[in-house]
């Protein structure tokens, strides 16, 4: 068992954070490689400067509280910070950020990774409610949104009671794995899910770019389509 | 099929999909071939790629969008959650154009596109009125406004499109008198004369609208149907412009006077030729602006899509309230505060709006003569469609849809703000709105903004609009 759990914390884990890695820079890479190559010069003419404000405005979303979305924004922004901080900055991750990636980031305590860790899976577990119990959201959810949530939620539940045995009642090295493992499948997944809203969410705010149509381009599909003598 | 032994009841097939529109010349063998053609077509000589690329990983299904769109508030349908309708289109993407659909085929997860997929997506992609409210309060920021236009472009060049929009943009673009509603020319300019005549009442002396004139400040484009059926606004920005003493600096050209453009709702390769034809008519009469009258998509037209097809040859365009407000902030225009005394709202047509283009401008301008003005909920750039847009306004088959559907947050919302006037810059919108307030027994009345100045204005030379106001309250006036 012992072997299995090095074996999770080690290889396999490289593994996860590389194609975790690679597959967001893919995302990024063919956004900006298609933003330069398709709009080019076109991209001067869109106000950078207002989506930016636009983009700042949703960080703290006070102004987006419509009535009927007040519960869901809520949740999902206490859910948001603690799905951020806690892998990043709780002092045990802290560790791993160091030996697999080089990069030493401020350890933030244990008190308040645990306060952190237990809203996140309030609000793991309110979402999965709201999902399966309001209409208009069960309406669009598919099959992969419930399993990401819950994915989400077995790590972070794993996560809280492998750093605390006392309130485990399983053997700890089992909670601990499921813990690793749950963390790695969603982290080998993210890139091909719409975890990938991670990065590509900066390329979804600047849509206003995308109405930089290409000139020339109807003309050149009706030719493709119709030949030279495309009607309406 | 192999016969049955044992008889089974009979099951009625499903009732075919009523489309909420008539369709110009579709054959239906192959549709989905004809579809994903177009589509890689469009893909291939456009650039959506990125576009869909990042929309259909990371929508995250928040239902944010839903709350906004008026048409589920209504129906609590989920057809028309803009989350789902714009994931028919991207599944058909992911499923066709990418690596990952093609793996993700061959262990038979994804299934290909049937013709039936492509008669719902039509169906489903012209139940949007493209209003874009669902857009304001998506914290992606994903635009579902593009992806309804997206489909609608790819269906239409696989010859899907409706009816009504086809044969206005071919006879704008392929007919002999180049605008939506078929005016001739010699029709046009025998109505300037009409009016110009009219505006005797307003200015003191008959305007001769200038036609052709070259080397003028600004060029003039407005909806084809100011110049027939909704003449009041048209005189409204003559008298403002006359007011101002620019009578000398715009004209309108008889080569291409029809600002409208529907393109804008359903097709890129239309917009295109329709904005370049713009160009070149404001060009041929070496013009140095455009001024577009008050039409909400020939306005936005105009505005974002001159300069992304124009290039370097673009000319400045500017909105008739903009020039409005311009000249009554200058002090050239001068209005009577005491001849609106109705109580008047305003609606934000989406086109104007929901960029944060046109919204406390045209406040601007009614709170200098309207004393009793009051605005609906919600208003500004979260107002509400007026259930016309994205085209659906020009399909009368749609008319049921529009008044029940469509359009039911919009009366709700003039209801309550027991207006008698609503004031709406945008022709597509004011025909809307005089169809549901008619609909819904609302007692008050649709206008457009000019329409009202006209009623206002005050010119040196001609009766005072106190004066025209009590000529037009006798018995038996015009």
């Amino acid at each position: 068992m012992q072997s299995v759990v090095d074996f999770a914390r080690g290889p396999l884990f490289a593994v996860a954070i590389l194609v975790f890695v690679l597959g967001m820079a893919r995302h990024v890479v063919l956004q900006v490689h298609g933003l330069i190559t398709n709009k080019g010069r076109r991209l001067q003419r869109v106000s950078w400067l207002r989506m930016v404000r636009e983009s700042l405005g949703w960080v703290f979303p006070v102004r987006h509280l419509v009535r009927g979305t007040v519960f869901i924004s809520l949740t999902s922004f206490v859910f948001h910070v603690g799905a951020l901080l806690v892998p990043l900055f709780y002092a045990g991750h802290v560790v791993l950020w160091r030996r697999f990636l080089g990069i030493g980031l401020p350890a933030v305590g244990r008190v308040a990774g645990d306060v952190l860790t237990l809203a996140t899976c309030a609000c793991c577990l309110f979402l999965l409610g709201f999902r399966a119990v309001v209409p208009r959201a069960r309406q669009l959810s598919r099959f992969g949104d419930y399993l990401v949530l819950a994915m989400v939620f077995v790590s972070f539940a794993t996560g809280f009671m492998a750093a605390h045995p006392r309130f485990n009642p399983l053997p700890w090295t089992g909670m601990y794995l499921v813990h690793i493992l749950g963390a790695e499948v969603l982290l080998v997944a993210a890139p091909f899910t719409k975890l990938s809203h991670i990065v590509l969410f900066a390329f979804d705010r600047i849509s206003l770019v995308h109405w930089q149509l290409r000139p020339g381009a109807g003309d050149r599909v009706a030719e493709a389509l119709y030949g030279e003598e495309a009607r309406v | 099929m192999s016969s049955n032994l044992v008889p089974i009841a009979e099951i009625p097939a499903p009732p075919k999909r009523r489309l909420l529109y008539h369709l110009e010349n579709t054959s239906s063998e192959g549709k989905s071939e004809r579809f994903l053609r177009a589509f890689a077509a469009v893909l291939h000589y456009g650039d959506y790629k990125t576009l869909l690329d990042a929309y259909s990983a990371s929508s995250a299904k928040c239902s944010r969008c839903v709350v906004m769109c008026p048409l589920y508030q209504v129906t609590n349908d989920p057809q028309y959650i803009p989350c789902v309708r714009a994931g028919r289109l991207l599944d058909v993407y992911k499923r066709h154009f990418t690596v990952g659909g093609w793996l993700g085929s061959r262990v038979g997860a994804r299934p290909s596109m049937t013709d039936d997929d492509v008669d719902e997506i039509a169906d489903l992609f012209y139940r949007c009125t493209v209003c874009r409210r669902c857009s304001l309060e998506c914290p992606m920021g994903l635009d579902h406004g593009l992806i309804t236009r997206l489909g609608r472009y790819v269906l239409s060049m696989a010859g899907i499109a409706p009816k009504a929009l086809q044969v206005s943009v071919r006879e704008q673009l392929e007919g002999t008198t180049r605008n939506t509603s078929k005016v001739p020319t010699p029709a046009l300019i025998d109505t300037l004369e009409f009016l110009g005549d009219e505006l005797e009442g307003t200015v003191g002396a008959p305007l001769r609208f200038p036609i052709d004139q070259f080397d003028r400040e600004y060029v003039f484009f407005c909806a084809v149907s100011d110049y027939l059926m909704e003449p009041d606004t048209l005189m409204g920005n003559a008298a403002v412009i006359h007011a101002a003493g620019d009578w000398e600096n715009w004209t309108i050209g008889s080569g291409n006077f029809d600002g409208i453009n529907y393109g804008l709702f359903y097709n890129d390769w239309h917009l295109e030729r329709i904005v370049r034809r713009l160009l070149a008519e404001a060009h041929r009469l070496r013009g140095r602006k455009i001024l577009i009258g008050e039409c909400g998509h020939a306005s936005r037209t105009a505005r974002e899509f001159v300069p992304v097809f124009g290039g370097s040859e673009a000319l400045p365009v500017v909105s008739f309230l903009e020039y409005t407000l311009e000249q009554l902030e200058k002090g050239k225009i001068q209005l009577d505060p005491d001849v609106v005394t109705e109580r008047v709202t305003y609606h934000d047509p989406c086109n104007l709006a929901r960029s944060g283009w046109l919204v406390e401008q045209p406040r601007q301008i009614l709170r200098a003569f309207v004393k009793n003005f009051v605005e609906m909920e919600p208003h500004g750039r979260a107002n509400y469609c007026c259930g016309g847009g994205g085209g659906l306004v020009s399909m009368n088959e749609t008319q049921e849809f529009r008044m029940t559907v469509a359009g039911q947050v919009k009366a709700d919302q003039i209801r309550r703000t027991g207006a008698q006037l609503v004031v709406a810059p945008c022709a597509n919108c004011k025909k809307q709105l005089k169809e549901l307030v008619a609909h819904h027994k609302i007692p008050c009345e649709v206008v457009g903004m000019h329409d009202l100045i006209l009623r206002a204005i005050n010119v040196p030379d001609g009766p005072s609009a106190k004066e025209r106001q009590r000529r037009r309250a006798e018995p038996g006036a015009a």
